[in-house]
């Protein structure tokens, strides 16, 4: 059944090519890339149906030789965590399509060739169970992202792109060598072999690659212009998902394959991320404009999201990809909400807007349940993501949970602050009685991903339960996080 | 009975939800009727509850029932639980019976407001979470109640979002309640560590030896206690609240959720007999928090806020009660305080409704001779919060008094504070009542009664469309306002008065002997100590009556002025100055500093050289952004080239 998995990193990829190479117009290049999404989703709740959660393990995996000598090849498969991150994926890269086929893009082949390209990279990210074809796919997944900042962004797009492509560059060659070194050493790049490292080196270079993309404070510059910048399907597609691919790479290779250099570093990462979390969780309550909010709480979640990875244990790990599910559905309707607020304004500046709730019931219910939902009132799932995340990093520290308290206040602070200064008080100059309230092709970009982050809040559980296999000592990666521990 | 538990905890759910997704297809009157039914529905749900878990002997009373497993992590389970016992049913019959005449309440209320489903919707929220806090079966679950009510407290605080005063008010309640959940949620963390379960009873078991935890955990679920209840040093959010809607004042900031601070410490309560230091601090807050507000209600000038101020004093007795574990006494009084706060709320709404959202009692005068109705149910419940017997305030207050007495000399510090708590409750009750109601009417109140007609709703009408048409509003009816809202009232003003009867402490006490299985007293006072305390606090009661009509009512005695007092009292003790100096302007200043010195200059500064390095070298070489799909094209296909060469070089 390993065609699943490859189904799912072909079919974007042939729809990108179909976009490409026939000349179609605008409007059919766009239905062709949302059914393609659509067709997406739908592989991948087979899959869903189709994994053994009992049995825990990679699953749905397929292999070929691909440089035999070297002992390269293409292998995919996924764990319990892969199809929960390729399934947030799937689904924010469906919703992404769907509004810019709704808002229309210039280049429209292009772009949405783009968009299905980045689709199946990310996916691909997600899944690859060979170093190299990692590394491959983290590459076609950032080679999109330039062109589509870089063309389809907003006035400052030029030096937005620049800085993402020398960070993002610098990363990744670090972790280019790091790739070749390891496998070299290794003897294989197969990421299921048994083997793990302890050179600080080859770690810090996956590290390095991981935490730009992350991103983790200090290596954000690139953060705040890039998610400004973006069309907002891009942002949200940003850091939605990409973010999750370096989270993902933390996971899936830092800790598994370092046991013992991820020991010797935790402290250190741990309180980068706890710097991140109150660093970012200020400025997003200084922050002017409603991307800016959006783009440093991103900044303090994923600080938050890195204290349950690094906890290295059950209760932070399981907390960490919950969190990471949630941070995904809420960042991308968020700046959805965003792109929608600033078609209608014209401005996202909290200076000129204000009132919105005033006559769009639809437009005031949506931001604010996503709003709530995002500052993690407790009974949602983003609630019981970061309990989970702070109860694991206790063990760490008590003092890491205080800092993670304390954010929470923060992040009460800024996220109410961003749903009053749009949708209450008076309208502000911006705000013209002419303004609508969300459109259905809006709403059909955004209210399944709240759908979902609603369900989540009713069932977090189905996530939990089923990211990890119960029994430890079955299944290979488990067993790797055990020397994490 | 476990499907009538919940059957009561989803239906106020289900109201809120069909409210919002049917939108503007259900209209206001249903969606206020839906909301209406679906309360009532819960407190029929909770009767069947109570009624069979009667039948059944005290020892069994306590069932728990998990729905499904709500969140895990390998061997660490959280259920979604529901806990049915004795204490749970007590507060679901008070929530959702108090709840249902509320939001009957509300239907005339809001009759007008052109937002009533959304106000509905929330109302529906509330009792929904409210029945979730008091139901819940673990801590995480009551946690998840806890905050729901806290989300559904902003959202009806800030109901009237035109006005950034609500907004402020709104924002500002639910961050002091998440600093709250914070230590709360770090005291989980503890428990979990510890004990590996936050099931009741099972987390409180932290066993000996391990004082400090016990401590910490204490405080942590203080924390949140004191934050919800508006209690010392957490309070200041309750006054400010009164922005929103009159019933929700009633509601949320009276008879309902500023309780649960006193529910957690009674469910808790096995947690704080372990850290009987902090149970001590739970009582002596409680204490302060009563003598504070009482003092600050004298010098309010906003109907509501004295009532704000005066439910902080009651629930500083309840804080005292619990802390000197009294348990079932707080618990009392928290049912009974309900009735007559409910019922003063709801009575100042009436007056708020025919005065078009007047709230200024300078401004009053004379109300009584024009609304005969509303001046009974306010001299009723003002009787029944000063504990004149036979009100009902008198059997539940002075219980808890004579609890303090029972606590050696702790406790005679405390019993001395609740004694002057209730002179001051006398004075400012009367205060309110005297310069309200009796007399002639004013000339602002003549203005308005004697037309015989008022707009519906005009509490809201301070904000930005004060100016919209409410002609279909205007009520035929001079004065009491419709039949909807003072029945209500009605059914409150007695239960205020007969509702203190149930118990009476030395000779018939079923209230206690019902949460006995739960919570075991710590306090058994003597009658002696009961009657002492009565007469005491009846004594110094009526005391305080008698200086406030000295004051306000005959008009004899002049009040003294001192200018610094008058100063510190009006300004709240400057709890507001003083938080906002030592937290909220170092958060802004430090978010301006980071901001300025380290996100710009060293974040953003590390590339900007080199990317303006980057940028000149791109456009001197080839203009690389031309927006042609083409020259994108073929940058894919250089790099996919360099990837392969790359491939085939390592090859």
């Amino acid at each position: 059944m390993g065609w699943l998995t490859t189904a799912l990193i072909l079919l974007p990829l042939g729809g990108a090519l179909l976009v490409w190479i026939f000349p179609w117009d605008a409007f059919t290049a766009g239905s062709i890339a949302l059914l393609v999404a659509l067709g997406e989703v739908g592989v991948w709740i087979e899959a869903l149906v189709r994994f053994h959660f009992d049995r825990g393990g990679l699953q749905l995996t397929q292999r070929t030789n691909w440089f035999s000598d070297l002992h390269v090849s293409y292998h995919v498969g996924m764990y319990g965590f892969s199809l929960w991150l390729v399934g947030l994926t799937v689904v924010v890269q469906a919703a992404a399509i769907a509004y810019a086929f709704w808002a229309g893009r210039t280049g429209a082949r292009a772009y949405f060739g783009l968009m299905l390209l980045l689709t199946a990279a990310i996916v691909g990210v997600f899944t690859a169970q060979d170093l190299l074809l990692f590394y491959v796919f983290w590459e076609a997944m950032l080679l999109p992202l330039y062109i589509l900042i870089g063309v389809w962004g907003g006035a400052g797009r030029l030096g937005a792109t620049i800085k993402f492509v020398i960070y993002t560059m610098a990363g990744s060659l670090l972790m280019l060598a790091a790739v070749i070194v390891l496998g070299l050493s290794q003897g294989t790049f197969d990421l299921t072999a048994t083997w793990q490292s302890s050179s600080d080196w080859l770690f810090l270079g996956f590290v390095a690659a991981f935490a730009v993309k992350a991103p983790l404070f200090p290596l954000h510059a690139w953060l705040p212009d890039a998610y400004r910048e973006s069309p907002p399907e891009v942002s949200a597609v940003l850091s939605g998902v990409v973010s999750k691919a370096a989270i993902y790479g933390f996971i899936r290779i830092a800790i598994t394959k370092f046991p013992e250099p991820t020991k010797d570093f935790r402290t250190v990462i741990l309180v980068l991320a706890a710097v991140g979390l109150v660093y970012g969780s200020l400025l997003a309550f200084r922050a002017p404009d409603v991307r800016g909010v959006i783009a440093y709480s991103s900044l303090a979640q994923l600080g938050l999201i890195t204290f349950g990875v690094f906890s290295v244990n059950d209760l932070g790990l399981n907390g960490a990809v919950l969190q990471m599910i949630n941070h995904g559905l809420i960042t991308a309707s968020l700046f959805l909400l965003a792109g929608g607020i600033e078609r209608r304004a014209a401005t996202g500046e909290f200076a000129r807007l204000g009132g919105f709730a005033r006559g769009r019931p639809i437009l005031a219910t949506v931001l604010m349940t996503t709003g709530i939902i995002g500052l993690a009132v407790p009974g949602s799932s983003a609630f019981a993501g970061e309990f989970e995340i702070l109860a694991g990093v206790f063990t760490r520290g008590w003092g890491y949970s205080v800092v993670g308290a304390v954010a929470i206040v923060l992040a009460a602070m800024y996220m109410l602050r961003l749903i009053s200064a749009v949708l209450h008080r008076e309208p502000g100059p911006a705000v013209t009685p002419a303004a609508l309230d969300l459109r259905p092709a809006e709403l059909g970009a955004i209210v399944p991903l709240l759908a979902c982050l609603l369900a989540l809040s009713v069932w977090p559980a189905a996530i939990t339960e089923r990211s990890f296999a119960h029994d430890h000592a079955r299944t290979d990666v488990n067993t790797q996080f055990e020397a994490a521990k | 009975m476990i499907i009538a538990a919940w059957i009561c905890l989803v239906a106020p759910l289900a109201a809120a939800l069909l409210i919002t997704l049917l939108g503007t297809g259900i209209s206001r009157r249903a969606a206020a009727y839906v909301a209406t039914t679906s309360v009532l529905g819960a407190f029929a749900a909770a009767l069947v509850v109570f009624a069979k878990l009667w039948g059944e002997s005290p020892s069994t009373r306590s069932h728990p029932s998990t729905a499904w497993e709500w969140l895990t992590a390998g061997s660490f389970h959280v259920g979604l639980r529901i806990l049915v016992d004795p204490l749970s049913v007590f507060m679901m019959l008070v929530v959702s019976g108090v709840g249902f005449l509320i939001v009957a309440y509300s239907i005339g209320y809001m009759d007008g407001d052109d937002e009533e489903r959304r106000y509905f919707a929330y109302m529906a929220l509330f009792v929904f979470s409210m029945l979730l806090l008091v139901q819940a079966g673990n801590l995480v679950i009551l946690l998840a109640g806890w905050g729901l009510v806290g989300l559904s407290s902003y959202l009806l605080i800030g109901f009237w979002h035109d006005r950034p005063s609500a907004i402020a008010a709104a924002k500002k309640a639910f961050v002091m309640n998440a600093i709250g959940d914070a230590t709360m949620a770090l005291a989980f963390f503890l428990l979990i560590q510890h004990r590996q379960t936050l099931n009741f009873p099972d987390a409180f078991a932290v066993g000996p030896g391990h004082g400090w935890l016990v401590n910490l955990v204490a405080l942590g679920l203080l924390g949140g206690a004191v934050a919800k209840s508006a209690q010392l040093p957490l309070q200041t959010w309750l006054p400010d609240a009164m922005e929103g809607p009159t019933p929700v004042s009633a509601l949320i900031h009276a008879a309902t959720m500023v309780t649960a601070g006193v529910y957690l410490i009674v469910r808790t309560h096995a947690v704080f007999e372990q850290a009987p230091r902090v149970q001590e601090l739970a009582a002596g807050l409680g204490a302060g928090t009563l003598l504070m507000a009482g003092l600050i209600a004298l010098v309010q000038t906003d109907i509501k806020r004295v009532i704000a101020y005066s439910t902080m004093s009651q629930i500083g007795y309840m804080f005292l009660g619990a802390g000197m574990g009294a348990y079932a006494n707080a618990e009392f009084h928290l049912m009974t305080h309900a009735f007559f706060k409910a019922l003063l709320f709801m009575a100042a709404g009436l007056v708020i409704h025919a005065l078009a959202g007047e709230q200024d009692i300078r401004k009053m005068g004379g109300v009584g001779r024009l609304m005969p109705v509303t001046r009974l149910a306010f001299l009723i419940g003002s009787l029944a919060l000063v504990g004149v017997p036979p009100f009902s305030g008198f059997f539940s207050k002075d219980s808890i008094i004579a609890a303090a007495m029972s606590r050696g000399w702790y406790g005679y510090i405390l019993f001395a504070a609740a004694l002057v708590g209730t002179f001051l409750t006398g004075l400012y009750a009367f205060r309110l009542f005297l310069i309200v109601f009796p007399g002639e009417p004013s000339p602002f109140v003549r203005e308005h009664l004697m037309r015989g007609s008022h707009a519906a709703g005009m509490e809201g009408a301070h904000g930005a469309d004060a100016s919209a048409p409410h002609d279909h509003e205007v009520h035929a009816h001079a004065g009491e306002g419709p039949f909807s809202m003072t029945a209500p009232v009605l059914v409150l003003a007695v239960l205020a008065v007969i509702g203190g009867w149930i118990q009476f402490a030395p000779l018939w006490h079923p209230v206690s002997d019902w949460l006995e299985p739960v919570a075991r007293p710590l306090a058994e006072p003597t009658s002696t100590q009961e009657a002492l305390a009565s007469l005491f606090a009846f004594l110094l009661s009526l005391a305080g009556i008698g200086v406030a009509w000295l004051i306000y009512g005959a008009g004899r005695w002049r009040v003294p002025k001192y200018a610094f007092a008058q100063r510190v009292l009006e300004h709240k003790f400057y709890f507001d100055e003083a938080y906002d100096l030592a937290f909220y302007r170092p958060a802004v200043a430090l978010a301006k500093a980071f901001g300025r010195w380290i996100e710009g200059p060293i974040i953003g500064g590390s590339i900007k050289e080199l990317a303006a390095a980057v940028r000149e070298a791109g456009l001197g070489t080839g203009r690389l952004q031309t927006g042609l799909v083409r020259t994108y094209a073929l940058a894919i296909a250089a790099s996919v080239a360099v990837i392969t060469i790359v491939f085939v070089a390592v090859r």
